[in-house]
This record gives structure tokens, C-alpha cells and sequence, in this order.
């Protein structure tokens, strides 16, 4: 990408430089310097790519920052975890091993 | 998802938030539990809720199987008056919903704060005579 970026801001650099007359000033025109090769690439190229890189980072930051993301079907290996459960979980679970609640409740799956 | 945290510490906090408001506003206490549920899924979470002790009749254990992708909700004995089955499935539809698009700790939350809006306040005697 970046090759070809340079060839097409060099192709009408080159094709202008060219065919201008080098002493044909019109009225009121007060050219300044010209760009040197540097400062063309520095605002057509730096310029560019650092708001590129800036808009990326600001992208990647909100979904870096909320976590790793659970997607449905990809498996689940995060260890247990139980919000207001008993203080043992571990024994409470063996000593419940066997005996069930009666509760009602729901089922579902998605 | 890697090995490691279920949650971050900010979707643990939505999480707990939501359990304590049910508790608050409609005196509902809930139990979350995230995690493989082995073998038949109801009976395991039956199991779980089990494993709550004297407190699991008036309790509300919300179980879900992320990888198996399953979600169980038991209601204890005593809650279930106020909670029956047909509200425990819709707040289980809130949470499916959320889950099926990658939201696993906003689903939990939303759905616990379903159970506790269709939990009718528990029935006071005698506050009605004058």
C-alpha cells in the first residue's frame, strides 16, 4: 500500500515539475519555497499514517479494556464462579451429591 | 475464550449490583453460578441449589453453562409462590437473548433484575386490617 501510495503522489509531483515553465509567475503570485521530498512525505504520507495508527488504537482500546469477549460456541474453560453461592462450595456440592431440591424453575439453551 | 477470569472485575461488579438490588427491591435472593454443569444439566443445577443449605428454599439459583451453552433457573420451594415458572422462563428468554449475541455478564444482570421485577412482594400478614 504504501509503495503505491508513493508512486502515485510522485507520478503527477514528477509530471508537474515537468511541464511548468520554470520563470512564468502570474500577477499577484508570490511563491514560497517548494516542499522539499521530505516535508511532501512528512503532510501527504506521515500525516495520513499517524491518524491511521491514532484511529486504530482508539478502536482497540474500548474492547481491550472491557476484557476478552464470550462467544457462543467457542468453548468455555474460565473456572466456576458463584455469585452469593455457599461459603464451601466445594463441600457444600459433595455433602449435596444425591439429594436434589424439589424447586420449580426453567430450562433453556440457546 | 482463554483459560482464566470468567468475568472482569467491572462485569463481576453489574453482576453483584443486580443481585443486590433484587434482594433489596423485591427481597428476592439470588445465586449465580457460571460454570461447566456436568452430565444432566437440571440435575446438576437442582444439585447446586441443593448445595445452598437452609437458605435454598427461599432462594433463586440462576446456573449457567456457558460452553454447553445451557441455562437453568431453580426457584426453591418457598419462592416459588411468588415466582412461578412461566415468569422463571421469560427472565430465562431476557438472558438467552443476551447471551446469543456475546453478552454473558449484561444477560445475568438484566435477568436477574427480570427475576426480581416479576417476583410479587412477598405476602405480609395482617399489614391489610385496620
Amino acid at each position: 500500500m504504501l509503495v503505491a501510495t508513493l508512486a502515485l503522489l510522485a507520478l503527477p509531483a514528477g509530471a508537474a515539475f515537468a511541464t511548468q515553465p520554470t520563470n512564468q509567475i502570474d500577477d499577484g503570485d508570490q511563491p514560497g519555497a517548494g516542499l522539499s521530498v521530505l516535508e511532501t512525505l512528512g503532510i501527504f504520507v506521515g500525516i495520513p499514517a499517524l491518524l491511521y495508527i491514532v484511529i486504530v488504537l482508539l478502536v482497540n482500546a474500548g474492547s481491550s479494556s472491557r476484557g476478552p469477549r464470550y462467544r457462543p460456541g467457542a468453548g468455555w474453560w474460565a473456572a466456576p464462579v458463584w455469585f452469593n453461592g455457599p461459603d464451601d462450595a466445594d463441600r457444600a456440592v459433595r455433602d449435596a451429591e444425591g439429594s436434589t431440591s424439589q424447586g420449580g424453575g426453567a430450562s433453556a439453551r440457546w | 475464550m482463554p483459560a482464566g477470569d470468567a468475568f472482569t472485575e467491572r462485569q463481576q461488579d453489574d453482576v453483584v449490583r443486580a443481585i443486590r438490588l433484587a434482594r433489596k427491591q423485591s427481597d428476592l435472593p439470588v445465586s449465580v453460578y457460571v460454570g461447566a454443569l456436568d452430565g444432566d444439566t437440571r440435575a446438576m443445577a437442582l444439585q447446586l441449589h441443593r448445595a445452598l443449605g437452609d437458605a435454598a428454599d427461599g432462594t433463586v439459583l440462576v446456573a449457567v453453562d456457558p460452553g454447553a451453552r445451557r441455562l437453568e433457573i431453580v426457584t426453591g420451594n418457598e419462592i416459588r409462590r411468588r415466582l412461578d415458572d412461566r415468569a422463571a422462563g421469560l427472565a430465562a428468554m431476557t438472558m438467552t437473548s443476551a447471551f446469543q449475541g456475546g453478552d454473558l455478564s449484561g444477560g445475568i444482570a438484566n435477568g436477574v433484575l427480570a427475576l426480581a421485577e416479576f417476583a410479587h412482594a412477598p405476602r405480609s400478614l395482617h399489614t391489610g386490617a385496620p
